[in-house]
């Protein structure tokens, strides 16, 4: 059964805020004294009057408070994740700065979805009010736009579990609180004071105001937006270069584990954390695999392959996707490693996207199991995260949500490559967009040459991004015809 | 000295017979009338049919004014209630029993002495360890320290290439870094005099010290026989999930369990260094592809003493030369001594050894019974003006049947000859003869 109404005054209160968020973009405009104030007046006027209507169907819900239910949740999630990017994507659209709304609709998406992939040519001619939105645009999607409101505003006061539920389907569940509007409180300050952390340190380090704001902003989203052209490379700054790996890293690490590491002092529960290790284990191997390797094949000294490798392994890890350097230009062998991390994400919890760590350990153990089934037929094998054992049903859907991404990366691959483009590229853009990362390999560059793509591939993007960061099943779920039969 | 027993298992049975042996009042209190009637109809002792957590049944079997009160029951919070309601009636000291390992943990022995328990027994634990020595110094049967390690006596099973063999003891040499304690041959418990051999067969018990291990190893022809590094333990019990948690970290573990449910429950029990299999752990091509052949040390721990004692002798013929069978049956342990199952783990022995030792009246902080030799081991701490002082040992009538095995002296342990002379403030380790316990007491008070 799905309740049309509450549907509808969620998603209302839902615009009613972005509403609000756009209207204070505004500001931006007035202090810089530039020409795309109308464009946020507009979009903050539009939402609102979308709210409202959408308010006012489901005005009648009130009554009924309390009979949300898990459907309702992954509807209320998908179609809120469309329509803030629909919304968001007016300011850009309505100053002209994006001519194209598919290119806007694009623009935001990859902003929501904190891919980083951008459309925009020139970004340093774009207005500080746009790219201040551009940024926060991925700052709210990390940790999702749901996460977002209800733990910034719990108004709803109905549906938290199923709507978070929705939202975030990892395969762990800790919870910080018993009740969950409380863990979203708890997790939004370790959110922001990352991020206020990352804006000070890049100050410190002699980055401009607006531009530490803004990157503070995507790293600890992981997304990638950044304010320059030539993403962190513009900068030429190695101490910038290892405040963002370090900031990307943190923002890796699950935000639970980061809560009671800042405000209970709880180191081991950090060290000991299964997925943490991983984590860790994993970006020291590629590091160091990719950083021999560059200094062998390229005349890096030991210190600048140390420093590039570090950073670009952290920022495909984390899904983040800033460069310092256009590293297609490397030996073709180190930009595929650079591939196969676009699989990994880091840890559930945290707000990058791909598979995450959890998933790649319990693939691991369970392949790992299957060999020892071999030996030993009669042998009972656990999968044990954190010394627990995992449920033979996680452990499934594990297998199967690993299956779906294999999937939607080939199906993503074949589908570019028809439209025309690099077989190489094709495989990285697929497999980029799936895992929010916002780079690519292949020989055309680092950077998504978007520009040449036709407008059905950008859309198809933006369909793969959704898909990726609602963790796959919440987006294809309400495709499937059983979703929406009444029984 | 009047003791109350709560619940008539296993433990509180053989316990209530241990004591009532020793002319002690027993009072045993159970909802069962068919476990008491047996008991009631061949023992001295009381029973009283009433619930161990009833104030009334309680009153009843005069807990309040008990010197000892042990809940032993199977359920571990019915244990607990217990003893406190007998605290509450004025009972002077309570025991109970548990299964919970968090619960023996120092530093919440506060709260349970707070709130009337005076000691926890945690007999599955107390095998565990045992098991855990026992493959750790696999070519010993039994392994017991004194006075915090000091000490140490291990029962050995001799063969044909020990050196210590058909000479009576007053020859093997003066100053012996060992002192022989016990012989155990046939079933009958033998405490050695100068004049008694050891034979192929028997099962020695020496007290020595620590470092005179690998010499005893050596006369005892040991020397040739593997560490134990691969076990197996047939059953998937309480036991061999303490066991598994005890166990050093080289050696690796199987467990095989027959019942699926619970080998699933034992993955979430146990740790990655465990491999949990499915299985009849009596299947001898079960126990082939799982390297019996290389497997070390075989332990039977179902809930079936016929089960162990068979699987143990069918690993036997695998070459393992390490086997450990839990036997709860009593009647069967000498059975299982007969055919060579190495060491016999009895979960009601030890547990029921570990509360006998609380209700000796002497300076006694440790009685161990043993499983196979109907002996005990006291450990006294000698007053000034003792019986036992007053010449040296050779020189002291004991009755038949008592041995000195060793004492510490000023934090140095010393291993007791006839040419020892004991003095006061000594702590002496004694082996005797079950149930002697209370009529050496005097030599030392």
């Amino acid at each position: 059964m799905i309740h049309v109404k509450i549907i509808h005054r969620i998603l209302g209160v839902l615009l009613l805020i972005e509403s609000g968020i756009l209207l204070l973009c505004a500001l931006l405009p007035v202090f810089y004294g530039e020409d795309d104030m109308f464009g946020f007046i507009m979009a903050s006027l539009i939402s609102a009057c979308c709210g409202m209507t959408f308010m006012m169907i489901g005005k009648s819900a009130r009554k009924r408070e309390g009979s949300m239910t898990r459907r309702d949740g992954y509807i209320v999630v998908a179609i809120s994740w469309v329509l803030f990017s629909i919304f968001g994507s007016l300011p850009f659209y309505v100053s002209g700065y994006i001519p194209s709304f598919t290119d806007a609709f694009f623009e935001t998406m990859s902003g929501f979805t904190t891919t980083g992939a951008t459309i925009i040519q020139d970004v340093e001619v774009i207005p500080h009010g746009l790219l201040f939105w551009r940024s926060l645009t991925q700052w709210i999607g990390g940790l999702g736009i749901v996460f977002f409101t209800v733990a910034v505003l719990p108004i709803f006061g109905v549906g938290e579990v199923q709507l978070f539920a929705a939202e975030a389907i990892g395969p762990t569940r800790n919870k910080l609180h018993p009740r969950i509007s409380i863990s979203g409180r708890w997790i939004m300050t370790v959110y922001l004071l990352i991020t206020v952390l990352c804006a000070v340190s890049l100050r410190l380090c002699g980055m401009g105001v607006f531009d530490s704001v803004n990157h503070a902003l995507t790293t600890a989203a992981t997304g990638g937006f950044s304010t320059k052209n030539a993403s962190i490379a513009y900068f030429n700054s190695h101490s910038i270069e290892y405040v963002i790996t370090f900031f990307m890293f943190l923002s890796g690490i699950n935000y639970g584990l980061l809560f009671f590491l800042a405000f209970r002092g709880q180191v081991r529960k950090l060290l000991e954390d299964t997925q943490f290790k991983w984590y860790v284990v994993f970006l020291l191997m590629f590091t160091a695999i990719v950083g021999i390797s560059l200094f062998i094949s390229t005349p890096y000294d030991a210190a600048a392959s140390l420093r590039n490798a570090l950073f670009h392994v952290t920022a495909i890890i984390t899904t983040t996707g800033f460069t310092s350097t256009d590293y297609t230009l490397w030996p073709p062998f180190i930009w595929m490693i650079l591939g196969l991390c676009f699989y990994f994400g880091a840890c559930a919890g945290s707000t990058t996207g791909g598979m995450k760590i959890i998933r790649i350990a319990v693939l691991f153990k369970s392949m790992r199991n299957e060999f020892n089934r071999i030996l030993h037929p009669n042998a009972v094998l656990p999968v044990r995260i954190n010394g627990k054992v995992i449920s033979t049903s996680t452990r499934q859907s594990v297998l199967t949500f690993s299956i779906f991404f294999f999937a939607l990366v080939f199906i993503g691959w074949f589908f570019y490559l028809a439209i025309g483009i690099d077989i190489a590229e094709a495989y990285g853009i697929s497999l980029s967009c799936l895992s929010n990362i916002g780079l690519t390999i292949g020989t055309h560059g680092c950077n998504i040459p978007w520009s040449d793509m036709p407008a059905i591939g950008k859309w198809f993007s933006t369909f793969l991004m959704l898909v990726g960061r609602l963790e796959v099943f919440s987006v294809l779920l309400i495709i499937t015809p059983a979703f929406w039969k009444h029984n | 000295m009047k003791i109350v027993i709560a619940g008539a298992g296993n433990v509180g049975i053989h316990l209530a017979k241990l004591l009532a042996g020793e002319n002690q009042d027993i009072t045993l209190i159970d909802e069962s009338p068919e476990k008491l009637a047996r008991l009631d109809s061949s023992f001295d002792l009381l029973t009283i049919q009433e619930s161990p957590v009833s104030l009334h049944g309680l009153k009843e079997a005069g807990a309040g004014s008990a010197d000892l009160f042990v809940a032993v029951t199977t359920d571990e919070s019915r244990n607990i209630i217990s003893a406190q309601l007998a605290h509450y009636l004025g009972a002077k000291k309570t025991v109970a029993r548990i299964n919970n390992y968090e619960y023996l943990q120092p530093k919440n022995m506060e709260y349970f002495n707070s709130i009337g328990l005076d000691s926890l027994i945690y007999p599955e634990l107390l095998a565990a360890k045992d098991i855990v020595d026992g493959m750790k110094l696999s070519w010993i049967r039994q392994w017991w320290e004194f006075a915090g390690g000091a000490l140490v006596m291990m029962g050995i099973k001799l063969r044909d290439n020990a050196q210590i063999l058909n000479k009576p003891l007053a020859q093997l040499g003066k100053e012996l870094p060992y002192h022989i304690v016990a012989i155990l041959r046939e079933g009958e418990t033998i405490i050695p005099s100068g004049n008694d051999t050891m034979q192929a067969g028997d099962l020695v018990y020496f007290m020595t010290m620590k470092k005179h291990i690998p010499h005893i190893r050596k006369i005892a022809g040991k020397e040739e026989l593997p560490d134990v590094r691969d076990v197996i333990i047939m059953g998937g019990s309480r036991i061999a999930v303490r066991t598994a948690q005890l166990m050093p970290d080289y050696m690796k573990l199987k467990i095989i369990e027959s019942d699926m449910e619970r080998c699933e429950r034992l993955t979430e029990l146990c740790d990655d260094k465990v491999m949990i299999i499915n299985g009849d752990g009596r299947d001898p091509s079960l126990l082939m592809s799982e390297g019996i052949e290389h497997t070390e040390a075989f332990v039977a721990l179902t809930d079936n003493s016929e089960t162990n004692i068979l699987a143990c002798l069918a690993a036997k013929r695998f070459g393992v030369t390490k086997t450990i069978a839990e036997v709860e049956n009593i009647d069967y342990i000498n059975m299982a001594e007969k055919l060579d199952i190495g060491t016999v783990i009895n979960k009601k022995k030890i547990a029921a050894s570990h509360i006998y030792q609380m209700m000796l009246d002497a300076d006694v902080t440790n009685v161990k019974c043993l499983t196979f030799a109907n002996a005990d081991v006291a450990e006294f701490n000698v007053i000034e003006g003792a019986r036992i002082t007053r010449s040296q040992v050779k020189d002291i009538s004991f009755p038949r049947g008592v041995t000195i095995g060793g004492l510490i002296r000023n934090k140095e342990a010393i291993i007791v000859t006839g040419t020892t002379q004991i003095q006061p403030g000594d702590h002496v380790v004694v082996f005797c003869l079950e149930g002697m316990i209370k009529t050496i007491e005097k030599y030392f008070n």
